[in-house]
């Protein structure tokens, strides 16, 4: 990439556009095969089985050993596991074509069976997510080896259910699962699949070690001979591991802000939000409307106009975020609209609808006190509770921040409610009805994490969310979802301050890298790494 | 001095006796202050996991036996351990003593390497400050030693990690021993060797102050004592005096500190094993209480008793060798 | 001192002035005080001569020292004043480990002044339970406390001096047994004194000197502890503390050092200071060891 490119890009990234810098015309390099990638993980997720937990953590890893029926690419959905797929007229029954002549990885067959049992025993009864969706599953019918037809009690828009797949949908095999304690099944830590690489070995703590499948179905592929994913915590040794060359990705910004500004400045890194267009996350400031103070929608505003969400952009996200416009990202395509109210910085504003609210400054120099519960997700989480406080502070409300380990947040806010205001950041999964309604919607059941458990309820909306989630014609659809979100920034239930994707940062020496939607839980058959 | 073997295993059974009561204690304290801190395991879990619904909460919940009372869960996890059945990690999805084993001899080669570097530099270097004491050489000792030991673990840490393998790029910037690279013999040895210089740097230079002060000082006390006089006055060579006479009941206080830190360094290790990605249990043992992971927890906190008896009784026949006026009873 | 020994010894100075004889012959224990001095002076100016409220936004994020004189020592990720930060934690540090180490002390003194007097069972049970808490790692203790007590600077401080008792319980306890059979003990109990006032006032003056020393090593580590947990984001973040400072100026330690490094070049100094103070100190209380 040239230098010119690299900065017209950082310059869009900077203005807000979420440009990548990371995908660039390598048409005509030559494909090298073999060679070890090592990837970093922030985090590690202990179950290897994506049909029961389902978390882009697992995907990462176990996207390339254990494959989905079906995928998504730029292009629109892609088949994997399964080829076709319809559904009935009265939306009760989906039918779905099998690939032939795909083995597991200990040469077993992929057959309907294996569909049949993962679809009623894991997706259905075990996978968080996924047994909300799959509720209404009554059955999975096997007519021949390479069909499964699933029976549903009530219509299943065939649309939600391909949605869902590439999440939702890993199939487990079979006959390493019947008969056992699924959740205790050893396979859970040492996975079985069909996907290009091959588990090896998991050392806790450390790496999972894959490595190439022989016998993989797409003919010549993969590139690479091996993959280890490093267990990084510190995001400073992270970025120190990917300086060294020791680690060649570094995904939903493994490293710190401010180092992710200096590899995008670097020669040897590619530095983008490409490939993460499933996951952008809203920086929030939640509110708990049990308290009065918090439940009067004049001082949510001033707050508002007391947060200079610019300045924290540049500050704290570097520039790599735009300004939040409702509970539906920029990035959520045709949902999204951004004729929203908004809240510009302006103190003097601000302190004036804090007086007139009736909370003049008093004695002790402040208007009152709050007690904030920051998400401890680290470094720009934190910052970003900081700064809240910081600009809290110039308009006369002290806040004084509670610090926990992150079983201690979700207990304080979503289960004891021991807050005044809190935040976090949450994620957008394409589509509104599966994720940020959760935000708004009331009735949620106690104790859930990133749920409303903030007290605050308006049938209005309530009524509102309902009817979205049912209308099938995708125009109205959109236009609920833009009224929703125009009543979300009216109300103020939560701000959503800041909209951030993620980012990641990857070595030059590695190809054909986040070229898929879902690029870091897709099964990197094509990917490959100078050597 | 000889030792008979009968009042060494009377010796030893009396400490095993004695510190029965103590585990006990260590086990049932540890597990009420860790229910005391606000969420469980399955808070952490579905953290990690980015949320899930209430039904799947409730179940895993049930599953892991956390909706039963605190007493039923502690009397479960006693009578069980009574049998050194450590049970089940729900955060490793492994059994506890799995995951412990996998941990220990990385934490064991980290301790034993940083300790007996801190220790032999410790006393090395405090003698020769309390030979020349007051001296510019002393000052110069005294002091650089504690600079190490007052600077943060992690500061040190970081600036290793920036010099030695971003800067220079000698050393791997962590884990314990390069992956996917199959070395087996020695190549194997000195590729886990090379991995472990940095922590046990960072380490032993921290620890190496407790051991030079408390050298130095206890050179300096011994090397005022009558015998020490009389061997001098009697025309004993500085070398062979050092050696024979002062070092010997130098080393006494020496000995008992290295016996008492044993649990400290493991507290102290958390933080470089955390830059350092190495896995041991100091970083084990934090993301237990992090993750509520009660069993792996009591699991670590067992184990270190365990280890803390067994120095002990290797630091007192250490002692009883050092000093023959000591006899084991 | 009877008058007949006065008359053949030469006048001994003041006790202060043997302690102060004592202890300036170690020329790094007077290195000691010196930036003792400084940083208590640090931390009681601190909202004086430097701008007000360290945790507020003093100026453009990132400015690198000596460019703005507003701001000398440069601001950190969300423009603060470093120097600030760097005085305000002075008092943080020094609050932390005075009051851990008070906390400390006063338990160990407790604990190890009944076991050390009363012996027996007294003795076992205090000293089984000293064995408990000296077996399970320190820090991790810590990290539990602070987990059930959330992160608040009071908790911390408390949780740092309950981890940090059971040396001082085992020395106090040493002195004890060895000073119990005196004579002047036995002369106070032949004269009904309570046991109280023996612990309090007899045996515990006498066993104090290698309490006083040993207290520069809990202060130094408490303030090592403080910046640990701040490193493992588990400091508290309403106070300027050097700990949280390196903790969050870690992030930028590539493009923006100092934001790390004048911190922690504070922390180094002070427990340097503390400990060759402590050193001064023994030397001074201590006067076995004279050269």
């Amino acid at each position: 990439m040239t230098s010119k490119m690299k900065q017209a890009g950082l310059a869009l990234a900077m203005t807000g556009a979420l440009s990548s810098v990371a995908l660039t015309a390598r048409a005509e390099e030559e494909v090298q095969k073999g060679g070890t990638a090592v990837i970093h993980m922030i985090s590690e997720q202990r179950i290897l089985n994506p049909g029961l937990r389902a978390s882009t953590g697992v995907y990462n890893i176990t996207g390339k050993i254990m494959e989905p029926l079906i995928d998504k690419s730029y292009d629109g959905y892609e088949p994997v596991l399964a080829t076709e797929w319809s559904g009935s007229e009265d939306g009760k029954t989906i039918t779905l074509k099998l690939r032939e002549g795909v083995n597991w990885h200990d040469g077993e067959p992929f057959t309907c069976d294996d569909v049949a049992f993962s679809a009623i025993e894991l997706w259905k009864k075990l996978l968080n997510y996924s047994s909300a969706l799959q509720a209404n599953l009554e059955s999975v019918d096997c007519p021949d080896p390479h069909t499964a037809v699933f029976n549903y009690s009530k219509p299943m828009p065939i649309e939600l259910f391909v949605a869902a797949m590439p999440d939702l949908g890993h199939p487990v095999p079979k006959h390493l699962y019947e008969g056992t304690d699924i959740l205790k099944n050893e396979y859970n830590t040492a996975p079985v699949g069909t996907g290009p690489f091959k588990f090896v070995e998991y050392q806790r703590g450390q790496y999972v070690l894959a490595e190439k499948n022989e016998d993989y179905w797409r003919e010549g592929f993969p590139y690479l001979d091996r993959i280890v994913w490093r267990f990084i915590k510190d995001k400073s040794a992270a970025a120190a591991a990917l300086e060294a060359g020791e680690v060649q990705e570094s995904g939903f910004i493994g490293v710190s802000m401010a180092d992710v500004d200096r590899f995008s400045k670097d020669d040897q890194f590619d530095v983008g939000t490409m490939g993460y267009e499933n996951n952008v996350a809203h920086s929030t400031v939640e509110f708990n409307h049990r308290n009065p103070i918090m439940a009067d929608l004049k001082v949510r505003q001033a707050m508002y106009h007391g947060l200079d969400i610019d300045y924290a952009i540049q500050t704290i996200m570097h520039g790599f975020a735009k300004p939040g416009r409702g509970p539906v990202p920029s990035a959520g395509g045709i949902n999204y609209t951004d004729d929203v109210p908004t809240y510009d910085y302006d103190p003097e504003l601000a302190k004036k609808l804090l007086d007139e609210a009736g909370y003049p400054v008093k004695d002790d120099g402040y208007r009152f006190h709050l007690r904030h519960r920051p998400a401890p997700w680290g470094e720009y989480t934190q910052l970003w509770a900081e700064y809240y406080a910081q600009a809290m502070k110039e308009i006369g409300i002290d806040v004084e921040i509670l610090t926990n380990d992150a079983p201690g947040f979700l207990n304080g806010v979503y289960r004891d409610h021991d807050f005044d205001t809190a935040n976090g950041w949450h994620q957008f999964r394409s589509d509104p009805a599966v994720s940020t309604m959760v935000w708004l919607r009331s009735g949620q059941p106690e104790g859930t994490p990133w749920t409303n458990q903030f007290g605050w309820k308006s049938d209005e909306i309530d009524t509102m969310i309902d009817e979205a989630a049912s209308e099938l014609d995708v125009e109205k659809r959109a236009a609920m979802y833009h009224e929703i979100q125009a009543k979300a920034m009216e109300e103020l239930p939560v701000f959503f301050a800041i909209e951030h994707p993620f980012i990641s940062v990857t070595s030059k020496k590695l190809h054909n890298h986040h070229n898929t939607p879902r690029w870091n839980s897709s099964s990197w058959y094509d990917l490959w790494i100078e050597h | 001095m000889t030792l008979r073997m009968p009042p060494i295993l009377t010796y030893a059974l009396r400490r095993l006796v004695q510190a029965i009561p103590v585990v006990i204690l260590i086990m049932i304290g540890t597990f009420l202050l860790l229910k005391l801190a606000p969420g469980d395991t399955v808070d952490a879990l579905v953290g990690d996991m980015g949320g899930a619904d209430a039904a799947f909460i409730a179940r895993l919940r049930a599953e892991y036996g956390l909706d039963q009372p605190i007493w039923v869960q502690l009397w479960r996890y006693m009578t069980k351990l009574a049998t050194f059945d450590f049970g089940w990690s729900f955060v490793y999805e492994q059994p506890v003593s799995t995951v412990l084993m996998e941990r220990l001899g990385t934490t064991l080669l980290l301790m034993a390497a940083s300790l007996s570097i801190a220790f032999t530099a410790g006393i090395a270097l405090g003698a020769i400050a309390a030979r020349r004491a007051y001296s510019a050489t002393d000052n110069l000792i005294s002091v650089l030693g504690l600079v190490f030991y007052a600077t943060p673990s992690f500061f040190l840490s970081l600036m290793l990690m920036l010099v030695f393998s971003v800067k220079l790029g000698w050393l791997p910037v962590g884990g314990i021993k390069t992956i996917a690279a199959f070395y087996t013999g020695w190549d194997h040895v000195w590729d886990v060797a090379r991995h472990l210089i940095m922590p046990t740097a960072a380490l032993s230079l921290i620890y190496l102050a407790f051991y030079l002060r408390l050298m130095r000082a206890s050179v300096m006390e011994v090397a005022d004592l009558d015998y020490v006089r009389t061997a001098r006055a009697k025309g004993a060579k500085e070398g062979r005096l050092m050696i024979h006479h002062i070092m010997r009941n130098a080393l006494l206080p020496v000995v008992t500190l290295l016996g008492l830190q044993f649990s400290t360094v493991l507290g102290g290790s958390i933080v470089v094993e955390t830059i350092f990605t190495l896995p041991g249990l100091g970083q084990l043992a934090y993301q237990s209480v992090v993750q509520r992971d009660m069993n792996t927890l009591m699991g670590i906190i067992f184990l270190c008793a365990i280890i803390v008896v067994v120095v002990n009784f290797l630091t007192d026949l250490l002692y009883a060798r050092l000093d023959s006026r000591i006899e084991l009873a | 001192m009877t008058l007949a020994d006065a008359q053949i010894a030469p006048p001994e100075p003041p006790r202060y002035v043997m302690f102060w004889r004592r202890y300036k012959r170690n020329r790094a224990a007077l290195l000691g005080l010196v930036l003792f001095a400084v940083v208590v002076l640090m931390a009681l100016s601190a909202g004086f001569i430097d701008p007000g409220d360290p945790l507020r936004r003093a100026g453009a994020p990132l400015t690198p020292p000596f460019v703005n004189w507003e701001t000398p020592l440069g601001t950190d990720q969300l423009g603060r004043d470093v120097l600030s930060g760097v005085f305000y934690g002075a008092r943080i540090s020094l609050l932390i480990g005075v009051v851990a180490t008070l906390v400390a002390i006063v338990i160990g003194v407790v604990i190890g002044a009944l076991a050390g007097y009363f012996g027996g069972w007294v003795d076992d049970v205090l000293m089984r339970v000293t064995e408990a808490f000296q077996t399970i790692p320190n820090f991790v203790l810590l990290l539990a406390l602070v987990a059930i007590m959330g992160s608040k600077i009071e908790w911390i401080t408390l949780a740092i001096g309950i981890v940090s008792w059971t040396a001082p319980a085992r020395m106090v306890r040493a002195e004890f047994m060895s000073l119990r059979g005196r004579e002047f003990v036995d002369a106070a109990r032949n004269l009904g004194v309570s046991n109280t006032s023996i612990i309090f006032r007899e045996i515990l003056p006498n066993a104090l000197p290698p309490i006083v020393v040993y207290a520069s090593v809990i202060m130094a580590l408490s303030i090592l502890m403080e910046s640990a947990l701040a490193f493992l984001a588990l400091g508290d973040p309403n106070y300027a503390s050097w700990g949280n400072m390196i903790g969050q100026g870690r992030a930028v330690l590539r493009s923006a050092p100092y934001c790390a490094v004048i911190p922690g070049i504070a922390i180094i100094l002070t427990v340097l200071s503390f400990s060759l103070l402590g050193e001064g100190l023994n030397d001074a209380l201590n006067p076995r060891q004279k050269k």
